[in-house]
This record gives structure tokens, C-alpha cells and sequence, in this order.
């Protein structure tokens, strides 16, 4: 099999950063499309273990609320390509919890007042890797992305998120943010964050702000205050990372499906 | 109907003079072995400098353009003239130099600087240094100012500038760096002893004048320890519709406990292609500060690097860009944190007008012996109409986990609401839009010594008008 160039960069950075895109063998084997007709409510759960390529389409009114775990151990390569129309809304939310996994996301909000909401959460330890490449495009005016990002890497685990808004030329009153947290826990993690955002069109609003690092030791110092023992402290506090996203999802099997994968046991503190 | 704030282009006519040249002083067009052995022993380099230059050129011949970035097709280097003999050699009084070079500088208010708020001055005016004075107090603290060509044939700093030449940027650090290195003429070099605090400021200032040349100075500054030093680089040429190269490189070493200044205001013409290298290794407990102007310049690439070597080293960037119609300006920072306990803060700001397109681009590098480590980056953009554009494209990469990194960043227009609120308190709106652009720089121009701020200030000329837009 032969590599593929994938999770390309819209606007290629100093190239000895190794950020501009990632080479891998894919194996899809073919397209999903996920269409959603105007006025329609819909949630889609998918536990993603194999090589994916998906298409989505959300109409006029609709709203799609699309759930993707990537939790095998191997890891795989993951595109979504989804289209908006007209006040349509997409939330997404997407986790990936071990292997090494290659990942792009393109929103396309094409059309007015469409809305694209993304909660990315991982929780990466061993020698797992995960690059990110996330894109939030807006055509329509007024059209709104909001990107949350975070998570935790532990021992020799690496990650590259990319993240971007673009501003097109007509995306007039267009609002773009996005955030990314990640706290590191072990000295062999390396960690990549490169949040774009490119602008075309002059009334718009775009924000993004990262925060990288250890967790915060005032943090840590109130809750040892309360009697709660450091190693416990550390546990908490990164289970609330992806927590805050598992909540998200509204549907109580997936959330206990997900909480046995991170062997949380059976309920959430 | 909606009227639109007006924010004038930068006014570069009191840049825009020119003084014709005798092109017999030139040496032929492109970059060739014949070109570099020219060049070489037209400024009667040793040995060495040769080979250097040669084997800089091998680097240059091998290596790619830049695959990300502007784009800078539009410079042909066949046609670009790497080197023009000086009509007369350096002189270290004003009425010596020639008349016609005297009154470039004379307008651009160098020889009055130098007077008023200098410690020393050195004029480049296209391939070489014409002039370089230093105060005689500041000479006899043991501060050498000089050029870096004298210095290379003096034998108490050739070995220094030997050791130290092209070692922060090798000519394999990128193609540009590389022509420099087999190029390069005149720019300056200065040492600061241990122990001495430098309180006013040394100023170079680089004029190209010929038509479709390059430019390729070289500055290198060694500052030992506890010693203190604020260098100020001007640089401005006539508009021509030939493409010029400036392709210099500054190489700073910041010596335990100490702190280098360096602070920029760029101003090339639109006819210019910018592809500067500049780089500073920064030793335990010292400090770099970089202070960054763009207005100039067709195309540009620039993004000042520190290499925080030594524990407990700091680095700031400060730094404006103001793109207008027919430019496209790349601008921004790299720093890496290579020691423990090491900081860094980059703060920029940036406009965009009339089609320009102004860029900001960094990289933070925190590599896993920078325990300890912190850095902070904020950048804030302005669009000012919408056939201009804005990027952002940082980059952070940390490879350890006790290290804490944050960054924030921000792209928008006038905001109404501020508007709204400066004309409740009863500035008029034309006042209150003025009012808001000029904060937006403040920051920066603050940070800038007061001769700059006011050429700032003069530089960016705003002109309000209509109702909101």
C-alpha cells in the first residue's frame, strides 16, 4: 500500500516543524454519506475502528448532533467533509481514547447563519499518537464555528492539532473562536498545536487561544486542602476534561460504553 | 448609505528620492563563482571569507525555495546586482563623505540623530558602509562599533568574527541564508565588553539607492556579561518598478546576565522583496528584547529567532506590521527554550488595508530540557476593509510536561460598540476611530525609542471621515 498525504495544512507553516500535513497507508474502503433533510433532528453515534471516509450533509433548518469514538488500539484514519445549509447546525463530537489515529474534520458553512459546534476530547498514554487536522470554513454570512478542544497525554504519547477558521470572502458577520487545553502528564509527551485563522473578509470575528501545560498547582494546592490525596487530585482533574464532552452526548448507553473503554467503572464521579 | 473609515496608505514620499548612479560601479548581474571571487577580492577578503563565500554559494545552488510563505516568483536573481563598488571607502567624518550620499542621510535626519541621541552611528548606502562614528567615551569603555569588514582585517576581532560569522544562521539554515553567506557586504559589528552598561543607544541605518540591487548586510553584535546595549537598524530605499533583494543577516549573542535591545523599523520600498534572517542566542539570566516595525517592503519574511541557551534566559518581541495595497507582509517570531527555567512573551499587533495582506506567523519550541519553561504569545489583528487580508498561523510544540504555554490571539474590525461608547463621552466619531486605531498600536509604538515612535507616528498618517461604517 502505498502512503497518502493527508491532514494538509490550509497555509503551510515553517516546514521543520513537521506540522504542514502527515504521510500514511489508507484503507477505505469507500464513502458514508450522512444526509440530513431540512427541518430534521438527528443524533448518529459511530464507534469508528477502521479507516473512514464519511460525507455530511445537513439541510436547511436541520440539525445533526454526530458522535465518533476512535478507541481500537491500532488506531485508524478518520475524514469527515460536512456541508451546511442555510441555519443549518452541526455539533460534533469526537474522542479518541488509544492507537494511533489520523484525523480531518472540514466544516463547510455555506450557508447562512449556519452554525458548526466541535468538542474534541482525547485521553492519549503509552506510545499512542493522534494529528488532528480540523477546519471550520465559512462561505455563509453570519455563520458561527466554535471549536473546543483538550485532553490529556500521558508517558510517550504525541499529538498535533491543527485547528482552523477560515473567514471567505462574503462571510460577512461570520463569528469564529476556538480553544484548545491540554495538560501534560509525563516528560516524554510531545504535544503540537497550531490554531489558524485565515481572514478574507473584514467584518467578521475570530478568536483562539491555547493552553498548554502542566495542571494548575493552585488547583491542586486547594483541593489538598480539602483532604483529597495528590494522585487522586491529578485522576479527577483529567477526567473531568473529557468528562465535560462525555456529558454531552445525552444518551446514557454510549456514555456507560465509553466510561467501561477508559475502565471508569460504571458510573461518573 | 453607510460611509466606511478611511486609514490613509503609508505616506512614503519623504523616503522616495533618488540620486542617479554610475552603473560601471556595478558588478555584473546574477549570482555566479566569477560574481563571488569578484566581490571577494573587491573587498580583499582573507582566505577564508573566500572559501566561505564559495562554499556558500554550493549551498545556494543546492538548495529549494522556500515551500511555504508569499509568493516571490516576481524576483528574477539573474537580474539582480549583488554588489556595487563604493565611490569612495568609509569615512569616519561627515564632510568627507560624498555630497550626494551626505544629503540622503541628511534627510532622513541620521548625521541630526546621531547628535542629539546616539552613541554611535553607522550609514550603509547600497553594498557598503559610508560612514561609522562612535562617541569617544563610548570607545574608550572598550565598546567596538565598527564595520564588519574592518574588523575582520583587525587582528584583535578577527579571530572573534571568525568564530562567531554565520555560526548562529549557517548557510544551510535556508536558500536566502545561504546567498547571503556567499554575498554578503558591509553592516556592522559590535562588542560590549563584561561589565559595561551601554545607556543610549547605537544606530546603523541601510539605504539602497541602485536600481534592481540587493542588499546584503551583515550584522553581528557580541555582548559579554552583565553589559547592557540597545542597537537600533533603520533601513529605507526609492521606489523603482525593478525588483530590489535585501537579504541581510544579524547574528546577536547575548552574554550571561546581560540584555540586548534590538529594535527595527523597516521601511523599504514597494518595489522590495525582504527575505531577512535575524537570530540571537541569549546565555543564563539574559535578555533579548526585539522591537518590530514593518511597513515597508513588496514582499517580506521576517521572523526574529531567539535560542533561550542559558537557564533562566527571557526573550520579548514586539512587533507591528502594516500591509498595504500591493504588499504581502509574512512577519512574526521563533523562539526556542533550550535551557531550564527559560520565558518568552511576543506581543504583535497588525493592519490590513487597500488589498494588502499581512501575515502573522510564529513558533514556540519547547524542547525537553526547558523545565521550568513559560511562554506567553498574544497577536491582534485589524482589517480595515475587505479586499485586504489577515493570517494567523502560530505554532507551539512542547516536549516537556513542566512547562506552562499559553496563547491568544484575535482578528476583527472597528468594533462599533467602542465607537459608540469614545462618542458618549463626547469625542466626535472621526476622533473616536482615530483614537482606536492609534491604541491599537500603542503598545508597540510605546515600546519603541521616542525618535521612532514619532517616525511611527509619522509613518502611519490616519485619516478619518463619514459615519459608522
Amino acid at each position: 500500500m502505498t502512503k497518502t498525504r493527508l491532514n494538509i495544512l490550509p497555509t503551510p507553516t515553517f516546514g521543520h516543524l513537521g506540522v504542514n500535513y502527515t504521510e500514511r497507508e489508507v484503507g477505505f474502503a469507500g464513502k458514508e454519506n450522512i444526509s440530513v433533510p431540512e427541518g430534521a433532528d438527528r443524533q448518529i453515534i459511530q464507534f469508528v475502528d477502521s479507516d473512514d471516509d464519511t460525507c455530511v450533509a445537513v439541510g436547511k433548518n436541520a440539525r445533526l448532533q454526530l458522535v465518533r469514538v476512535c478507541a481500537s488500539e491500532q488506531g485508524c484514519v478518520s475524514k469527515v467533509n460536512a456541508a451546511l445549509d442555510e441555519d443549518a447546525e452541526l455539533g460534533l463530537i469526537q474522542l479518541y481514547l488509544g492507537g494511533n489515529n489520523v484525523s480531518e474534520i472540514i466544516a463547510e458553512l455555506n450557508g447562512s447563519r449556519s452554525f458548526f459546534r466541535a468538542d474534541i476530547g482525547y485521553d492519549l498514554g503509552k506510545d499512542c499518537t493522534l494529528d488532528l487536522n480540523l477546519a471550520a470554513d465559512h462561505n455563509g454570512r453570519k455563520s458561527i464555528s466554535e471549536i473546543n478542544a483538550g485532553g490529556v497525554l500521558r508517558e510517550n504519547a504525541q499529538k498535533i492539532f491543527k485547528g482552523t477558521i477560515d473567514f471567505r470572502t462574503g462571510s460577512s458577520g461570520a463569528k469564529g473562536s476556538e480553544k484548545e487545553d491540554v495538560i501534560l502528564m509525563d516528560g516524554a509527551v510531545v504535544n503540537k498545536t497550531v490554531p489558524v485563522i485565515l481572514c478574507a473578509e473584514e467584518d467578521v470575528e475570530g478568536s483562539h487561544g491555547a493552553s498548554i501545560g502542566r495542571i494548575d498547582e493552585g488547583q491542586v494546592f486547594y483541593m489538598k486542602s480539602r483532604g483529597i490525596p495528590e494522585e487522586k487530585i491529578y485522576e479527577m482533574i483529567t477526567r473531568s476534561k473529557l468528562a465535560r464532552i462525555i456529558r454531552k452526548i445525552g444518551d446514557e448507553k454510549t456514555e456507560q460504553r465509553i466510561y467501561n473503554i477508559l475502565g471508569w467503572g460504571d458510573e461518573v464521579e | 448609505m453607510k460611509e466606511k473609515t478611511q486609514v490613509a496608505d503609508i505616506d512614503r514620499a519623504f523616503y522616495d528620492f533618488r540620486y542617479e548612479e554610475d552603473e560601471s560601479s556595478f558588478l555584473g548581474c546574477g549570482i555566479t563563482p566569477d560574481i563571488i571571487r569578484e566581490i571577494s577580492q573587491e573587498k580583499g577578503d582573507p582566505e577564508w571569507m573566500t572559501e566561505f563565500r564559495l562554499h556558500a554559494l554550493k549551498v545556494y545552488e543546492r538548495l529549494e525555495m522556500p515551500a511555504w510563505g508569499p509568493d516571490i516568483s516576481g524576483l528574477d536573481m539573474d537580474r539582480i546586482v549583488a554588489y556595487i563598488r563604493p565611490e569612495k571607502r568609509m569615512q569616519n567624518d561627515w564632510e568627507s563623505v560624498p555630497d550626494d550620499i551626505k544629503e540622503t542621510f541628511e534627510k532622513l535626519g541620521i548625521p541630526q540623530a546621531e547628535r542629539e541621541s546616539l552613541a554611535g552611528v553607522g550609514a550603509q548606502y547600497d553594498s557598503e558602509l559610508v560612514y561609522h562614528n562612535v562617541r569617544k567615551e563610548v570607545a574608550e569603555s572598550g565598546v567596538v562599533y565598527t564595520d564588519l569588514e574592518s574588523a575582520m582585517h583587525d587582528e584583535r576581532y578577527a579571530e572573534m568574527i571568525r568564530s562567531h560569522f554565520m555560526k548562529l544562521v549557517p548557510p544551510t539554515d535556508h536558500k536566502f541564508a545561504a546567498l547571503h553567506g556567499a554575498v554578503w557586504s558591509g553592516g556592522s559589528f559590535v562588542y560590549v565588553p563584561d561589565g559595561v552598561r551601554l545607556e543610549i543607544p547605537l544606530q546603523s541605518y541601510f539605504r539602497l539607492n541602485a536600481r534592481g540591487a540587493g542588499q546584503f548586510e551583515h550584522t553581528l553584535i557580541i555582548v559579554g556579561e552583565n553589559a547592557y546595549l540597545h542597537f537600533i537598524e533603520g533601513c529605507s530605499a526609492p521606489k523603482y518598478y525593478e525588483a530590489s533583494l535585501h537579504a541581510g543577516c544579524v547574528e546577536l549573542f547575548v552574554g550571561n546576565n546581560s540584555t540586548l535591545r534590538y529594535s527595527t523599523i523597516e521601511n523599504w520600498s514597494k518595489n522590495m522583496y525582504n527575505l531577512n534572517t535575524k537570530r540571537a542566542t541569549v546565555g543564563e539570566n539574559a535578555k533579548v528584547e526585539w522591537v518590530s516595525g514593518s511597513f515597508g517592503s513588496h514582499v517580506s519574511y521576517l521572523y526574529p529567532m531567539s535560542i533561550l541557551n542559558g537557564r533562566g534566559a527571557r526573550a520579548e518581541f514586539t512587533g507591528i506590521t502594516f500591509a498595504g495595497e500591493g504588499q504581502n507582509l509574512d512577519t512574526g517570531a521563533k523562539i526556542v527554550h533550550n535551557a531550564p527555567d527559560t520565558s518568552s512573551y511576543m506581543n504583535t499587533r497588525s493592519i490590513s488595508k487597500s488589498g494588502g495582506i499581512s501575515t502573522f506567523r510564529s513558533s514556540v519550541v519547547i524542547n525537553e530540557n526547558a523545565v521550568g519553561s513559560k511562554s506567553s504569545v498574544s497577536c491582534e489583528s485589524l482589517m480595515l476593509d475587505s479586499i485586504s487580508r489577515s493570517d494567523t498561523i502560530p505554532a507551539m510544540v512542547v516536549k516537556t510536561d513542566k512547562a506552562d504555554v499559553g496563547h491568544e490571539a484575535r482578528i476583527g474590525r472597528i468594533s462599533d460598540e467602542a465607537v459608540f461608547y469614545l462618542m458618549s463621552r463626547g469625542l466626535d466619531e472621526n476622533s473616536a476611530k482615530a483614537l482606536i486605531v492609534s491604541g491599537f498600536a500603542e503598545n508597540v509604538s510605546k515600546e519603541l525609542p521616542l525618535e521612532y515612535a514619532a517616525e511611527m507616528n509619522n509613518l502611519i498618517n490616519i485619516e478619518m471621515k463619514g459615519s459608522i461604517g
